[in-house]
């Protein structure tokens, strides 16, 4: 609101809730590299109601790890505009995150208490010298009991609950020893262990295979209903938003280009850069693992800036003189309160 | 975890057996038997040697016999401390060697723990600060550690040390305590001196594994695990020491392994040049003079040493890091 050229940016057409447990509002995040600025997040807007899971698509590179990493302030980049007002539900109080020192007492109380986190990478998310139950146990002697037969009781619970055979076992098992599917389980557990408002999940399942990652999908789902958390779900992957998703957040270039509930997504996409997104769905029978980059071109650089919409150079539908010149406001699709869209065909 | 022990030791035992008898063989490598070259000595040093007194070291020596007879007269003998006698002093080996072994382990090891305790701390340092001026400070004088040969040091802290105090402070002692009983003031005496020599030693290593530390932290901070942590909401200084340092330290303490032998012979050098009686000079001194038993039983003991630095190293990796431990 204080930036009138690019008013567009201070999204006036938030989708606002009261019952929102996390508000984004224009975040941006820089990289001073010896190369150049990367300018990662350029004025990223969204917020997740409680209880709900909202995915964040788009191709390799868009930010969507940054922007969970800036939720939970684990970024290396400089957080220089926005902000993330973070509501925790049981005292109700409002927080915006961004001003909290990043390493401080209260960044570190919210960090695996009231906002927790899991990686791409299940085989070395976990620190191969402690067994899994001392990971977890970690996390609730930090921020729930000083008990430490407790804490043990505890991450043997939350370990049974994330569907272990035989949780004792598991608790002294050390990393190496459990699958892929066991570790990305275990994480699920640590995450879960003390009940947080809100979970980010950055690709929990890119690196499994298919029927585990079925599996641990149907977890997340069951713990989800039962537990209540929200969850900001991270994939590049359509078909699992179809799955595991409320509410979708398309990103594109550090900006987020669409939002709508997973009916529209799906059935009333309206940015090019989504139904190029939807086309490139593998389908039942077509090699999996094939990635999004079926779409035409490539992301430019990090280090350069595109005029206008930053999509253009790959728009199929791009207006010449006017997409190439003019960012595009994000504006709510005619009709809708919830399904917004930031492109020149809808304005 | 006893069965892992159990088998490294084992394999210990089985590696000594072979080292004893390259050691064997090199005892007779020279040409001749070992006993001419007795023989010619103190022929050399004037004097007519009786026949008998001939025939009696070559029963003693039995050179006469097969190579596997003398490698067990030998090996049996040694078993019971009695490694032969010094050809060049008449001296027994183990009275040569025992205390000067003594004095290499001791002064090797202070100067071991010393490399660690400096290169740990500052490594993580160094990682942690990455960039910052102390980093590039600690850089620049690990490369001055690393370039400075240790004689060289160890002359130049010597000169200093000398004009300093107006006194040579070569040696372990101070000449009026050299055979003196022990004293607080020989005790301060030695502390005096024995500095000079753990610094010299431990200057090289320390630089070394200072810098390795400091790339090993940096790549362990990379990885995910130490993001689980951090969003956990532990602690930077928990998430360091507790979940990093942890999983960095595997060269340090294979360095364990490798480092004691090399500091007990690598640093002769320093040892002839700050007079220390260790065993390096001893050392050079056997090969030179082709005194073999004595050179023989040096060899194999720092070979012993070798094994049991890596034994010991290994038992600490596996304390360290479970996936040793469980393969
Ligand atoms: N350490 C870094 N230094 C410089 N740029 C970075 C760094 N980390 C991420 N970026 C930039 O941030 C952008 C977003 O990255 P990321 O959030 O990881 O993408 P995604 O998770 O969507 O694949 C990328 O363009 C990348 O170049
Ligand atoms: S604004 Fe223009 S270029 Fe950008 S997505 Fe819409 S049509 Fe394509
Ligand atoms: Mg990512």
């Amino acid at each position: 609101m204080t930036n009138a050229v690019t008013g567009a940016e201070t999204s006036n057409v938030q989708i606002v809730s009261e019952d929102d447990v996390v508000r984004v509002q224009d975040l941006k995040l820089n990289f001073y590299t010896a190369l150049g600025v990367v300018r990662a997040l350029n004025g990223v807007s969204f917020n997740i109601p409680r209880g709900k899971v909202l995915g964040v698509v788009g191709e390799s590179g868009c930010g969507k790890s940054q922007t969970g990493l800036s939720i939970m302030q684990l970024t290396t980049g400089r957080i220089e505009g926005g902000s993330i007002l973070f509501r925790e539900f049981n005292t109700g109080e409002a927080i915006d995150i961004t001003r909290l020192e990043k390493n401080g007492p209260e960044m570190r109380h919210i960090r695996g208490n009231n906002i927790s986190m899991i990686f791409q990478e299940p085989m070395t998310s976990l620190n191969p010298c402690y067994t899994v139950g001392n990971q977890i146990e970690e996390a609730i002697l930090l921020h729930q009991t000083q008990d430490k037969a407790e804490a043990r009781k505890r991450a043997v619970d939350i370990l049974q609950k994330v569907g272990m055979p035989n949780p004792e076992r598991i608790a002294d098992s050390y990393p190496h020893q459990l699958s892929g599917g066991m570790r990305q389980r275990a994480m699920i557990a640590m995450a879960l262990s003390c009940t947080p408002t809100l979970l980010i999940a950055d690709e929990p399942t890119t690196a499994l295979d298919v029927t585990t990652e079925a599996q641990i999908l149907d977890l997340m789902r069951d713990l989800q209903n039962e537990i209540g958390t929200s969850i900001m779900f991270i994939t590049h992957n359509m078909g699992v938003v179809a799955q595991m998703c409320d509410e979708v957040a398309v990103m594109y270039l550090g900006r987020i280009i669409e939002r709508a509930t997973i009916d529209d997504i799906f059935y009333d996409p309206k940015h090019p850069y989504t139904i190029s997104l939807l086309r490139s769905i593998p389908r039942l029978g077509v090699a999996r693992g094939e990635k999004l980059e079926s779409i035409k071109g490539t992301v430019p650089d990090p280090y350069s800036t595109v005029t206008g919409c930053p999509f253009h150079p790959r728009c199929p539908a791009a207006i010449p003189g006017l997409c190439d010149a003019v960012m595009p406001d994000e504006t709510f699709v005619a009709g809708s309160r919830t399904h917004t869209v930031r492109c020149h065909l809808y304005t | 975890m006893l069965n892992f022990i159990a088998r490294r030791v084992v394999n210990m035992i089985f590696l000594l057996i072979i080292v004893s008898f390259v050691g064997f063989w090199i005892i007779q490598l020279p040409p001749g038997s070992i006993l001419d070259t007795q023989i010619q000595r103190l022929r050399a040093q004037g004097g007519n040697l009786p026949e008998s007194l001939i025939q009696a070291l070559r029963t003693r020596y039995g050179v006469d016999d097969p190579f596997y007879v003398q490698y067990w007269k030998w090996i049996s003998r040694s078993l019971q401390g009695d490694f032969g006698t010094s050809f060049e002093t008449d001296q027994t080996v183990a009275e040569r060697i025992y205390n000067r072994l003594g004095i290499s382990v001791s002064l090797s090891l202070t100067a071991l723990l010393f490399t660690w305790l400096v290169s740990i701390p500052i490594g993580v340092y160094s990682a942690t600060h990455r960039y910052s001026w102390p980093d590039y400070i600690i850089t620049f004088v690990q490369f001055l550690g690393l370039s400075i040969p240790g004689f060289l040091l160890a002359l130049i802290l010597l000169i200093t040390a000398s004009r300093l105090w107006d006194q040579p402070i070569g040696g372990l002692f101070s000449p009026q305590y050299a055979d003196a009983p022990w004293s607080v003031a020989k005790l301060m005496d030695f502390l005096g001196h024995v500095w000079i020599a753990i610094v010299v030693l431990a200057v090289g290593a320390t630089a070394g594994l200072t810098r390795v530390m400091r790339a090993n932290l940096l790549d362990v901070l990379n990885m995910q695990y130490i993001q689980t942590a951090r969003a956990k909401g532990l602690q930077e200084a928990t998430v360091i020491w507790k979940h990093a340092v942890r999983n960095a330290i595997h060269p340090l303490v294979m360095s364990l392994g490798t480092l004691l032998p090399a500091l007990i012979v690598g640093e002769t050098l320093i040892a002839i040049i700050l007079s220390l009686p260790t065993i390096g000079p001893l050392y050079l001194d056997a090969l030179r003079s082709q005194d073999m038993y004595l050179a023989g039983t040096i060899l194999v003991m720092l070979s012993a040493l070798l094994l049991i630095g890596n034994l010991i190293a290994d038992l600490l990796l596996a304390w360290v890091d479970p996936r040793v431990r469980l393969e």
